[in-house]
């Protein structure tokens, strides 16, 4: 893997400089940016802000959103919601994992694709759905899913 | 000839059900008749929030005669360009058909028809990414009076008075929290708005904060300016992209147009407000949680008292309100609060937002006054069960919340009769189940999930919920005992009064309600399984 | 106000939890996460009470009195809820109580067995779900032992403010972890080992990994002593079996000055050089250039006769004794007064010549007396904490905790040190001056706050002299020739002189980087000058407060081990205090002249100079310019060492001594903030070691001088009476706390902080002092400034924490640190051998790139034997104090 350049991170400290709290937002913009958050990033953080690298994980491994792994391309999210479950969202993910070949919090082999399960997306009224990257597909049927994948 | 303005929902639901491609097929089609703007025509795509009826998606409302088209398709949108916009000719057979009669009115379709939009008011009527479509429907008025003609203390009254209640959860009586944390001392305070919407299956918050995010821009001046506090917090959940954005945009042209910043109005009252996005941790609704989270930490929550209104962001008071709660605040201000207490039961005043999701045959947002039965909003309003199968159960307030039985069909809803049903109002998460649904596989879901969400931070809710979870798989799994649906009900009743949070002193509502309603099921699987050994 | 408990009507104050009023009454309610020290989190909800007035279950931990209240502690309810959640924790708990370290200290084994739980109704765990973690020398972590209570991620980050650990995960998944979840000795962790998690876990699920195995609680001894490393003198439990310490457990005591049971990793875990085979057992005589073991009498008749033998010859000033900041006040008493009334030589000096000299020094004469001015407990108190020169979180850690503490609350923080220290990191202003630019750096200070009417002029009038002429001096400093002097930035010393005289209470910590150059005593000046100037004494949490470094090293400079003063401070040349001493002492042989300093004595050894006696110091590694300190030993007619080890100075002994130590005998040390603390004995002594006070009473008596001591408590009784300062210190009244001297009588409580109203002096007095460079600077060949000090794990010459097991595995190898910039210049990589080179000798060591140290500056610690720093440090001396100039050596640097 091509080794992180930390300085090009510099601007999103900058923008919270002055600002209490920054911690997680710091954090976000990091991992929307380099895609995940390794070890070096974290001491990089720590040094920036000044906060503990025990912290920094413990925050990390708090919340689901906050990955130490590098993720594949895309990111589905299936959507184990309320709505979602009652209208089938199991069978969704079982096809899923049959389809990638993986189990969720995976990354497929090519790199292209890891699976998450999400809380609910608010979009209960198109039950079941995943989201791919920012999309939402609703209105599933377990048959539908290879066609989905194949589009990206 | 007169303006035509067409409304395409930009609802997350209606999007991803095709309303890009809709939008796209409208401007093309404009193009083509060359209705630009410089034609005597004029034509214009909104993009609104959702607007309610999200099963119906994608949805186009030409604005000017209210007509509805649901279900649409891009080969629709030529005709309706053709025939209704150029010839002011309502396509017919594209019209929804409601118990075999087309129904043409947006109003007057089942699904809006019962209803009454307080909070909603806006989502789905303006783009929330144009301020002056919000300024045209009184945006910042009720902050210009709050300024200008009330006293802090003048404004709290008048939220007391309104009997508003907060919507995210607790019902606690906003009018009073916002007092406690004026009369609270320092210099310093902050008020928040809870925007995590953890509960899956509600999803009114991310409505209203795509659809109309300035109603809560306004509404946190308001109660910045009541509690003394001249920085705000929007606390919404990383899954909620488009919140996020027409936030922000809406943030800044607030911004600009001065009403947000320094000297409001011309008086000397600021007020800032800054977007913090969560990540992922349904905990972190609960309001010290939440504040643990802003402060850059693990969303762990703490003992109360202190509270918050006394010691929350920073150890400075601190109001939490949530997002429905502050859609309430501005009409409050604008009409009064004895309109608003008008509305409603007696102890519970105003509308409250279901989103209603399952085996209806139409799901979506649905407001209306507390007291509504149960039977208003299933049958009624969101068509009763689909695919003509039985109504067996509802699930209100999601996962702190409980399962009510068809005997409370005619249950009036409001704070007190829900919660003495064995459920709680919660944020209005509704899922409609039909007979094929299991109940104990429906509290095993709900258990999961707080299982799951469980901070770890105090015995009863980490180990506890994960023990009435393997119970209760056994039980699924035929393994079960009578023994296990005791040991079941003693552990839940211990998780429920023992544990440190609202997370865990809920979890074991849907285990507890399902068992109390429907324990006649458990039992089957249990005596499938003693007759299996 | 009055609440009812169980039906039983209670009277409380205002604020206290239910817990608090319960415990308070007798009551008994069962906790896990709570601990009075720390704050409460209402986690493990076992505290559980039922309030009546709601009918709710609460945490008594966390619900504060209401009065009027009734509760319930017994109640069915509340026994079932926590039966029911000790059953929940069991259910996820390893029953291994069989094996467990924590057998019989294990509040869960304790509850289990109260409420009668045997095995878990919801089924016992099998598997395990975490791996244990034992990635270092001192503590493992076993997770699946863990409850979760947090005590160890509030005392680590709370009170140790290391935070070295957290929560990781969430749910069910939780446990304790450090930094990127590697383990406490992981890359990234900051845990340093202090052990605090440790004593408050009421599980096993961490434990101290040297004394697996080796003893559980039940199976100890106590014993409550004094830590026998720095100058904090914490205190701590020795828990001991069959004759050795196993373990070192907290003492949590108020008045102590470590009352939440802190302690660093030495004091934890440097106790098995108290039982390490090499421990001198029997007195050695060199015969023929090699030592044979031999019986007491021999030894001790042998040094009698050498000493007399000399001192008949040579006359009493041939000889001269070191003694050590490492004994007890009784004994270092015993020596100075063995050396001035049987030898009669006042030629008698210890470590703190290479210390505090400077400080004693200075102090007395801007203040009248020499000690750290205010107390530990008052770090909290202050605004503003002014380090410089001292680096507090390796040298002095619990009081590195304290400020680090005080900084997280609200305290304000400035740090000058040439080095980028860890405190530096937290300051407000952090500056890294050129070593030895400190009167320059301190002038600056002074300079912008005189300029910006920012002196404290009322102060001034009040309560000191001399103003004018300071006034005149510092004119000259301009923060602009300062920078040149310094190189810190006019703009961050303006900054900081703001800050400084803007706190209303702004305390100066310094130690070694201030003391110990030419410049000591001129350096130690400057800071009382800003005291003054700031009115900065004689308050509460402000002060002038120089951080002692040896575990006895204020005591044995207060009891005249040294070579100018008697004991408490009294001028050997005072002809009227000679006369006192004479007749206390009933002797002849006092000499008015004042004797000869460490560095003194090795520069005349084999010419004035015949005869050494050595007590406790080990000067072959610790005193400068080690190639001449070896030839001085060498040339000696007679050299005796008493010490624990055959140290590297005993080896060039004619006769060595084996002395108990501190673990094995009673006494006293005094700590930095002039308090004398017990030393009690825990074990016995190995093999026919003795008590320095035993030797040296044995040695006087065989001279003649009848030294007829019973107990340590007789000679501080004598001390009591010739010693104004410690005129009320007697041993019975030293209690669990000790005493603060000054301390006239047996009535007065001693003193907290010094200088209140009045200065020991009168009037405080300005000594404006100008900039004079160290004696070395770089030139074309010496290229590099080489500083010398210390770091956490080792201590001085390594005798005890290099014959420790776990601290030495866990830093074994001498280094040096250098800058990333020098290191690539002269292409080295971390770990590569070097050698370094002065104009005194050459050493070669292992690399540690970074950037702790500037460009052009190395830091080397004195520690290692192998690596010996001093075969190139710089004996020239401060010219009053006569400090040598440890911190400053021009040298160069090569890769071998
Ligand atoms: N772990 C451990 N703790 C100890 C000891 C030990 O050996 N090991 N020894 C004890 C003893 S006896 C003593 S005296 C104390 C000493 O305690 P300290 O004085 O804290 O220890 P040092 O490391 O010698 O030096 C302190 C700091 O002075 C800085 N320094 C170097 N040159 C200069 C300078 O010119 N000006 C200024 N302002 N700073 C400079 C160094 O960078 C270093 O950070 O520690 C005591 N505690
Ligand atoms: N380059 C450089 N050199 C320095 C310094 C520096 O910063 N840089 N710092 C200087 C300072 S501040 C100091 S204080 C000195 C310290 O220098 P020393 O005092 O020489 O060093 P220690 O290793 O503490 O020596 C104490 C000796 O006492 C022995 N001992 C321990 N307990 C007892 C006991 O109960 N009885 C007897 N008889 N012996 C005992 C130990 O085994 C050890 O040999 O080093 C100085 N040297
Ligand atoms: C586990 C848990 C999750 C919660 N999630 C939310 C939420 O997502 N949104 C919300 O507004 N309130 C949530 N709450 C309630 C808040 O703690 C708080 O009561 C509310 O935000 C107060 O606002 P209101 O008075 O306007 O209702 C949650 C509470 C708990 C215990
Ligand atoms: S009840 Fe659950 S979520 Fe709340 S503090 Fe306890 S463990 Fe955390
Ligand atoms: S931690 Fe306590 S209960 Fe657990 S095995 Fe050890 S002694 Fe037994
Ligand atoms: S040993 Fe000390 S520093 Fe390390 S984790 Fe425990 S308390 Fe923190
Ligand atoms: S390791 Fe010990 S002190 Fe720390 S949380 Fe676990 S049980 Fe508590
Ligand atoms: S801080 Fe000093 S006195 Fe305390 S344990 Fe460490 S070395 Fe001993
Ligand atoms: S998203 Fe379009 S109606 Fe809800
Ligand atoms: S001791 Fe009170 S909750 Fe743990
Ligand atoms: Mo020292």
């Amino acid at each position: 893997m091509a080794a992180i350049k930390l300085s090009a991170l510099d601007h999103i400290f900058e923008k919270y400089e002055g600002k209490k709290g920054k911690l997680i937002p710091v954090l976000h913009e990091i991992q929307e940016e380099v895609g995940y958050l390794p070890v070096e990033v974290q001491r990089y953080v720590s040094e920036k802000l000044g906060v503990a690298m025990s912290k920094i994980y413990g925050v990390i491994s708090f919340y689901s959103f906050f990955t130490t792994e590098p993720k594949g391309e895309h990111t589905i999210g299936v959507c184990m919601g309320t709505a979602c479950y009652v209208k089938g969202a199991e069978d969704i993910l079982n096809r899923l994992k049959e389809e990638l070949g993986i189990e969720t919090g995976q990354t497929t082999a090519d790199n292209k694709f890891t699976m998450t399960m999400t809380r609910c997306l608010g979009t209960c009224s198109m039950a079941p759905v995943i989201m791919i990257d920012d999309q939402v597909h609703g209105n599933l049927e377990a048959e539908k899913i290879p066609e989905i994948i194949n589009k990206y | 000839m007169a303006k035509k303005e067409i409304l395409i929902c930009a609802g997350t639901a209606c999007l991803s059900a095709g309303a890009e491609e809709i939008k796209d097929k409208f401007k093309e089609e404009i193009k083509e008749l060359n209705l630009t703007e410089d034609y005597e025509t004029k034509t214009v795509i909104s993009n609104t929030g959702c607007i309610g009826p999200c099963s119906l998606g994608p949805i186009a409302i030409v604005k000017d005669d209210n007509t509805f088209y649901g279900h649409l398709k891009t080969e629709d949108v030529a005709r309706i360009v053709r025939e209704h916009l150029l010839n002011g000719r309502v396509v017919e057979d594209l019209l929804t058909e409601e118990e075999g009669e087309k129904v043409e009115d947006f109003k007057e379709i089942r699904f809006m028809k019962k209803q009454k939009r307080i909070a909603l008011r806006n989502t789905g009527i303006i783009d929330p990414n144009k301020i002056e479509e919000y300024l045209e429907r009184d945006g910042y008025q009720a902050l210009k009076t709050v300024l200008n003609e009330l006293t802090p203390l003048e404004v709290i009254e008048e939220i007391k008075a309104s009997g508003l209640r907060g919507r995210g959860g607790a019902g606690f009586p906003t009018g009073l929290k916002w007092s406690f944390a004026h009369q609270a001392a320092g210099e310093q305070k902050y008020i928040i708005c809870n925007a995590d919407e953890g509960d899956p299956g509600a999803f009114m918050d991310r409505s209203i904060l795509e659809g109309d995010p300035h109603s809560i821009i306004e509404a946190m001046a308001v109660a910045g300016y009541a509690i003394g506090a001249d920085q705000g917090f929007v606390y919404v959940r990383a899954e909620y992209p488009l919140a996020v954005k027409n936030l922000k945009i809406a943030i800044r042209a607030a911004e600009n147009n001065g009403y947000l910043g320094s000297n409001i109005y011309g008086s000397d009252f600021s007020f800032n407000l800054e977007v913090r996005v969560g990540a992922g941790a349904f905990v972190c609704g609960e309001e010290t949680a939440l504040i643990a989270s802003i402060e850059g930490k693990r969303g762990q929550p703490s003992t109360k008292p202190p509270y918050p209104a006394n010691s929350g962001l920073w150890g400075k008071p601190t109001v939490i309100n949530n997002v429905e709660t502050l859609a309430n605040i501005v009409p409050i201000i604008n009409k009064g609060s004895q309109w608003f207490s008008s509305i409603g039961t007696e102890k519970s005043k105003g509308t409250k937002v279901f989103a209603v999701a399952g085996d209806v045959k139409e799901t979506g947002l649905v407001e209306v006054p507390m007291g509504t039965t149960l039977r208003e909003i299933v049958f009624e309003i969101a068509g009763g069960i689909a695919d003509g199968k039985e109504f067996k159960a509802a699930q209100i307030g999601g996962p702190s919340g409980g399962t009510i039985p068809k005997e409370y069909l005619d249950l009036k809803i409001d704070y007190e009769s829900v919660k003495e049903a064995g459920a709680i109002v919660g944020s209005g998460g509704l899922v409609i189940m039909d007979e094929d649904n299991s109940m104990v596989d429906v509290a095993r879901f709900f258990l999961d999930f707080t299982e799951d969400e469980s901070c770890g931070k105090c015995t009863p809710c980490r180990v506890g919920t994960k023990r009435m979870l393997d119970i209760l798989e056994k039980i699924l799994d035929g393994k079960g005992s009578q023994q296990d649906l005791d040991k079941l009900e003693e552990l839940g009743n211990v998780v429920k009064e023992t544990s440190l949070c609202g997370l865990g002193q809920t979890a074991p509502n849907p285990v507890l309600s399902t068992l109390k309603y429907f324990r006649e099921e458990y039992e089957e699987l249990i005596n499938t399984a003693e007759e299996g050994n | 106000m009055e609440i009812t408990i169980d039906k039983q009507k209670i009277e409380v104050e205002k604020g206290k939890t239910v817990l608090e009023a319960a415990e308070e009454n007798g009551i008994a309610i069962p906790t896990l996460c709570h601990s009075p020290f720390l704050e409460d989190v209402g986690a493990c909800r076992m505290c559980l009470i039922e309030d009546l007035a709601d009918g709710k279950l609460k945490t008594s931990c966390t619900t504060e009195v209401k009065d009027g209240m009734e509760v319930l502690t017994k109640s069915k309810r509340v026994e079932d809820s926590r039966r029911t959640i000790l059953d929940l924790l069991i259910s996820d708990h390893p029953l291994d109580c069989m094996t467990c370290e924590a057998d019989g200290s294990c509040t869960l084994q304790d509850l289990a067995y109260q409420y009668g739980i045997e095995r878990s109704s919801y089924g016992t765990k099998s598997e395990p779900r975490f791996k244990v973690e034992r990635d270092n020398e001192f503590i493992e972590l076993d997770p699946d032992k863990c409850i979760l209570c947090g005590k160890c991620i509030r005392v680590d980050q709370d009170i140790q403010c290391s935070d070295a650990i957290d929560f990781v995960e969430r749910g069910f998944q939780t446990k304790v972890g450090a930094a990127s979840d590697e383990g406490l000795g992981g890359e990234d962790s900051t845990c340093v080992f202090c052990g605090q998690c440790v004593e408050l876990c009421p599980t096993g699920a961490l434990s101290y990994i040297p004394s697996q195995k080796k003893g559980r609680e039940y199976n100890f001894e106590k014993t409550v002593t004094t830590c026998p490393y720095c100058g904090v003198g914490c205190q701590l439990e020795l828990k001991t079996k069959d004759r050795k310490v196993i373990e070192v457990g907290s003492v949590y005591r108020e008045g102590t000055p470590n009352p939440y049971g802190e302690a660093c990793v030495k004091g934890r875990f440097g106790y098995d050089f108290i039982n390490h085979p090499d421990r001198l057992k029997k007195p050695l005589i060199k015969r023929n250039g090699k030592f044979e073991e031999a019986e007491w009498e021999e030894a001790l008749s042998l040094v009698a006769e050498k000493l007399t033998e000399i001192k008949d010859e040579y006359g009493g000033r041939a000889l001269a004794g070191l003694s050590s900041a490492k004994c007890t006040n009784e004994e270092n008493y015993l020596m100075q007064k063995f050396m001035r009334a049987v030898i009669g030589t006042n030629s008698v000096d210890h470590c703190a010549r290479l210390c505090h000299a400077s400080t004693v020094a200075g102090l007395v004469k801007a203040f009248g007396s020499g000690a750290m001015t205010n107390s530990i407990s008052e770090i909290e108190g202050s605004d503003l904490i002014f380090v410089i020169g001292s680096n507090p979180t390796e040298n002095h850690p619990v009081i590195g905790s304290k400020m680090k503490k005080a900084h997280k609350n609200r305290t304000k923080l400035i740090v000058a040190d040439p080095r980028q220290i860890e405190l530096s990191g937290l300051a407000e202003v952090a500056v890294q001056q050129q070593p030895g630019t400190d009167v320059a750096l301190l002038n600056g200070l002074m300079h912008v706050i005189i300029e910006e009417g920012l002196a404290d002029q009322e102060f001034i009038a009040e309560r000191t002299e001399n103003y004018e002429y300071l006034a005149s001096v510092v004119e000259d400093y301009t923060p602009e020739k300062v920078a040149e002097i310094t190189g810190v930035e006019a703009a961050k010393i303006k900054k900081a002189a703001r800050l400084f005289a803007e706190a209303d209470k702004a305390a100066i910590y310094f130690a070694m980087g201030i003391t110990q150059h030419r410049t000591g005593t001129d350096n130690v000046l400057s800071v009382a000058n800003l005291a003054l100037l700031t009115g900065n004494v004689g308050r509460e949490s402000t002060g002038v407060n120089p951080l002692r470094g040896q575990n006895n090293v204020q005591g044995a400079c207060d009891l005249g081990a040294l070579s100018n003063v008697y004991p408490g401070y009294q001028s050997v040349e005072d002809p009227e205090i000679k006369e006192k001493f004479a007749r206390a002492w009933e002797t002849e042989e006092l000499s008015a002249e004042v004797g000869l300093t460490v560095v003194e004595i090795f520069k005349q050894a084999g010419e004035d100079i015949r005869g050494l006696y050595i007590i406790g110091e080990n000067p072959v590694i610790s005193d400068p310019d080690q190639r001449h300190i070896e030839e001085a030993l060498d040339s000696l007619d007679f050299l005796v060492v008493e010490d624990i080890f055959l140290t590297e100075t005993a080896q060039f002994a004619d006769v060595v001594l084996p002395a108990a130590c501190f673990a094995e005998k009673e006494g006293s040390f005094t700590n930095t903030e002039r308090r004398i603390q017990k030393v009690n004995k825990a074990i016995g002594p190995p093999g026919e070691a003795r008590a320095d006070w035993k030797i040296i009473s044995e040695i006087s008596t065989r001279m003649g001088y009848q030294m007829n001591y019973d107990s340590p408590a007789d000679i501080m009784a004598e001390i009591a009476e010739v010693t104004p300062i410690y005129g009320g210190i007697y041993a019975d009244r030293l209690g669990d706390q000790g005493l603060q001297w000054p301390c006239k009588d047996r009535e007065d409580p001693g003193t907290k902080f010094l200088h209140q109203g009045e200065f020991a002096r009168g009037k405080g007095k300005f000594h404006p002092v100008t900039y004079i460079p160290p004696a070395e600077e770089v030139d074309d060949e010496y290229d590099y400034i080489m500083m010398t000090g210390r770091m956490l794990y080792h201590f001085h010459t390594g005798t005890m924490t290099r014959n420790s097991e776990p601290i030495d595995k866990h830093e074994p190898d001498a280094y040096l640190e250098i800058n990333k910039k020098d290191a690539k210049k002269l292409r080295i990589k971390e770990g590569d051998r070097v050698r370094v080179t002065s104009r005194r000798g050459e050493v070669e060591t292992n690399v540690r790139i970074g950037d702790r140290v500037q460009p052009g500056q190395i830091f080397m610690p004195f520690h290692y034997a192998e690596s010996p720093a001093n075969r190139l440090t710089n004996p020239v001396l401060d010219k009053d104090a006569k400090i040598p100039e440890l911190k400053v050596t021009a040298v160069k640097i090569e890769k071998v």
